[in-house]
């Protein structure tokens, strides 16, 4: 799980929120239920302390002590009613005090008296504990005829504890529980709401410039996700039209370039082939000729850009020996190397079969061998290696040369980039030569990479993945995913 | 011989009348396909040497035109397309042979004669320049009484070579030829190969055979017949 992921970060505060929520709810229904509960004690307390009051004052100034318990049992029963009673005469004559409650939840005996309230006058409220039991008391003194007396009154408070001990226990047993299944729901919630999003983002990933036809899907639920994906394809539509301006473009006018370059090379030759011309201006001729080559190397390279990047990169499209094809190349450009000092190493290898354009993938090998030989100094040595990988099958071509530095290691594979510009323009080449090798590996579903180290070598790789020739039921298309539009257009 | 070029480039045009002609081919031009097709249903022609792109009446239009009324006429295709569809559509259309811009010259009138059957394929066993000696049949070359002894692709470029001398062919033409496409631009492979084969076939021997053009390519002649750069 990704801890900084929205969906994470989503949960997580939705969660807390919650568990807070819970916890603020919990608290205030134990505290809520703590008040009434105590608070109808209290009210019950009082009234049977009014009772006991009653009591006192009907009587007159003989009243008996005996009369006066007989009278508070009878009417009060505090036993029954687990009720503490204890009346005090003025300045401390005991007249009364309740018995064992039914329940014993305390000792009467053990009560302590209530200090100042003899002073005080008015009722005075008080938990004590005894034994271990919490007790409220509620302590009142008043004035009769036949004297002082101070009744205090009492009642447990063990069963309302017990109802408190239970809630929270209860509660302290769902917060967790309810945290988190808040916790599950809203994460799986959060990535519920995001699969949109998540679908867009996969279908982006697939795009390519060989497929701006594909569209995003667009989910009709009429918020800020249709609108993005309906925005999204919207530019989609405006980048490909601009991509597909400027590639016709690119066609157009190397296509343009093909007639008046026909008339000048031929002209030209014929200048140079007849007797017209004699030294000097020959020589002249023949150097304009020579960049009339390299033009014309230039327009067909770029024409057959425009055609890769327009998909039509097959010719043939058949299962290829990689290994057979690499070793013929090598074969036929051995000597090109051997002439300039190097060693053209290519190991033999079992047959691996890719599916292809034979003549296209020759091209590639041809474009990487050169390219080695032309930047490896004399005594090096460039191999060609071919083998299997991860499941890939994959072809190398290590040399030996002077390597390329990591600034421009990126952007070998961009046209009519040159590492150095003055060095590889003496060579000939246009800055094309990588750049269609990886047109064309694209349209293969190879990937092209390339490791250099400057001053030691470079390794370019070509990755084809495994071909489906292996597996019957798949159709040789598949090998060939930018070649059909993905999504229909919306 | 009468040949007839529909092409609407005027200077392309001119360019490739001129080369003909001196081939000693009657040329008629026509700067569009209308009137490529008033010429066609006027004159008798031997061959058409067709563009594609033509202004009124298109070139795979005309194409299909003429195979209607005259199925044996020769077309050569010229065209500034050469995506392999389009080669492969015109000629189940009925093109019989096809060029790409820009072409050589000297490939068009290679294919030219080709098509009009007018130079087959001299299948002389022996061919001879000077004292070199090449024997298509044992693929053994000699020069006077010494034996050179060739790697097949070295054999495969003299051989091409000498199968036209005098002739200059170019860079592409002997690339096509000997090897393939997958090498056109890239490499500096044929240079490499002609000068290995003139170590074998020149140097030891006084009289240079293999000639450099520069800016075009090379032909091989005796050195007597004109001066070589």
């Amino acid at each position: 799980m990704n801890h900084r992921s929205l969906a994470f970060r989503l949960a997580l505060w939705y969660t807390l929120l919650l568990g807070a929520t819970f916890a603020l709810v919990g608290m205030g229904m134990f505290y809520g239920l703590e008040q009434y509960l105590h608070s109808s004690l209290r009210d019950s307390l009082r009234r049977r302390s009014s009772q006991v009051e009653q009591i006192l004052e009907q009587g007159s100034a003989v009243i008996s002590n005996a009369q006066i318990s007989d009278a508070i049992s009878t009417r009060v029963s505090p036993e029954f009613n687990n009720r503490f009673v204890r009346v005090t005469r003025a300045p401390g004559t005991l007249i009364y005090r309740s018995g064992t409650p039914a329940d014993r939840s305390f000792d009467p005996n053990a009560v302590p008296p209530i200090a100042g309230t003899w002073l005080d006058g008015t009722a005075v409220r008080r938990t004590v504990t005894v034994q271990n039991q919490r007790l409220m008391l509620n302590a009142t003194r008043i004035d009769t005829p036949s004297g002082r007396y101070l009744i205090e009154l009492g009642s447990s408070l063990q069963s309302i504890d017990g109802l408190q001990d239970r809630l929270l226990a209860l509660l302290g047993l769902l917060l967790p529980v309810l945290v988190i299944c808040a916790a599950g729901g809203g994460y799986l919630l959060v990535n519920w709401a995001l699969r949109p999003v998540d679908r867009m983002s996969q279908t982006a990933e697939h795009m390519s410039m060989q497929n701006l036809d594909a569209r995003l899907p667009v989910l009709p639920t009429g918020d800020a996700l249709q609108r993005l994906s309906l925005s999204l394809n919207h530019m989609l539509g405006r980048l490909r039209d601009s991509v597909q301006i400027s590639r016709r473009f690119l066609a157009d006018a190397s296509h343009e370039l093909r007639t008046p370059l026909t008339v000048i090379k031929g002209e030209l030759q014929e200048i140079v082939s007849g007797d017209a011309a004699q030294g000097e201006v020959r020589e002249r001729v023949g150097s304009v000729l020579e960049e009339v080559a390299r033009l014309e190397h230039l327009v067909s390279g770029l024409l057959a850009l425009s055609r890769l990047d327009a998909g039509e990169a097959q010719r043939e499209w058949l299962d290829v020996d990689l290994v057979e094809l690499a070793a013929s190349t090598a074969e036929q450009m051995r000597l090109m190397a051997e002439d300039r000092g190097i060693q053209l190493q290519f190991p033999p290898a079992a047959p691996l079969i890719v599916r292809g354009d034979p003549s296209r993938l020759k091209q590639v090998i041809v474009n990487l061998l050169d390219n080695a030989i032309r930047f490896t100094p004399r005594g090096g040595a460039v191999m060609l290696r071919t083998g299997d990988s991860g499941g890939d099958i994959v072809l190398e071509v290590l040399d030996t040369g002077i390597g390329i530095p990591p600034a421009a290691l990126t952007r070998v594979f961009d046209r009519f980039y040159r590492v150095d510009e003055a060095r590889s323009r003496d060579d000939g080449g246009a800055g094309l030569g990588l750049s269609i090798a990886q047109s064309i590996c694209l349209a293969h579903g190879a990937q092209i990479e390339v490791h250099s180290e400057v001053g030691h070598g470079s390794c370019f790789r070509l990755r084809f993945p495994r071909t489906p020739s292996d597996d019957p039921a798949r159709p040789a298309l598949a090998a060939t995913p930018q070649m059909r539009s993905v999504t229909p257009a919306i | 011989m009468r040949l007839l070029i529909v092409e609407d480039d005027r200077k392309l045009a001119d360019f490739v009348a001129r080369g003909l002609r001196a081939e000693g081919f009657a040329i008629d031009l026509a700067a569009d396909g209308r009137e490529g097709r008033g010429y066609i249903d006027s004159y008798q022609y031997d061959l058409l040497i067709l563009d594609l792109m033509l202004p009124l009446i298109s070139g795979s239009e005309l194409l299909r035109l003429v195979r209607r009324s005259n199925p044996t006429l020769p077309v050569l295709i010229v065209t500034a397309r050469d995506a392999t569809e389009d080669k492969v559509k015109h000629f189940e259309a009925g093109a019989d042979d096809y060029l790409t811009k820009p072409f050589d010259l000297a490939e068009l009138v290679v294919r030219v004669k080709s098509l009009l059957r007018r130079n087959p394929v001299e299948r002389t066993d022996v061919i001879l320049l000077s004292n070199l000696e090449l024997n298509r049949l044992t693929h053994q070359v000699r020069r006077g009484e010494q034996n050179i002894e060739l790697t097949s692709k070295e054999y495969a470029l003299l051989e091409y070579l000498l199968s036209s001398p005098s002739r200059v062919f170019t860079r592409s033409m002997i690339l096509e030829h000997v090897w393939d496409q997958s090498f056109e631009g890239v490499t500096n492979i044929v240079e490499v190969y002609v000068r290995h084969l003139r170590r074998k076939v020149d140097d030891p021997f006084p009289e240079k055979l293999i000639h450099t053009v520069r800016g075009v390519g090379y032909c091989v002649r005796e050195t007597q017949q004109a001066a070589g750069p």
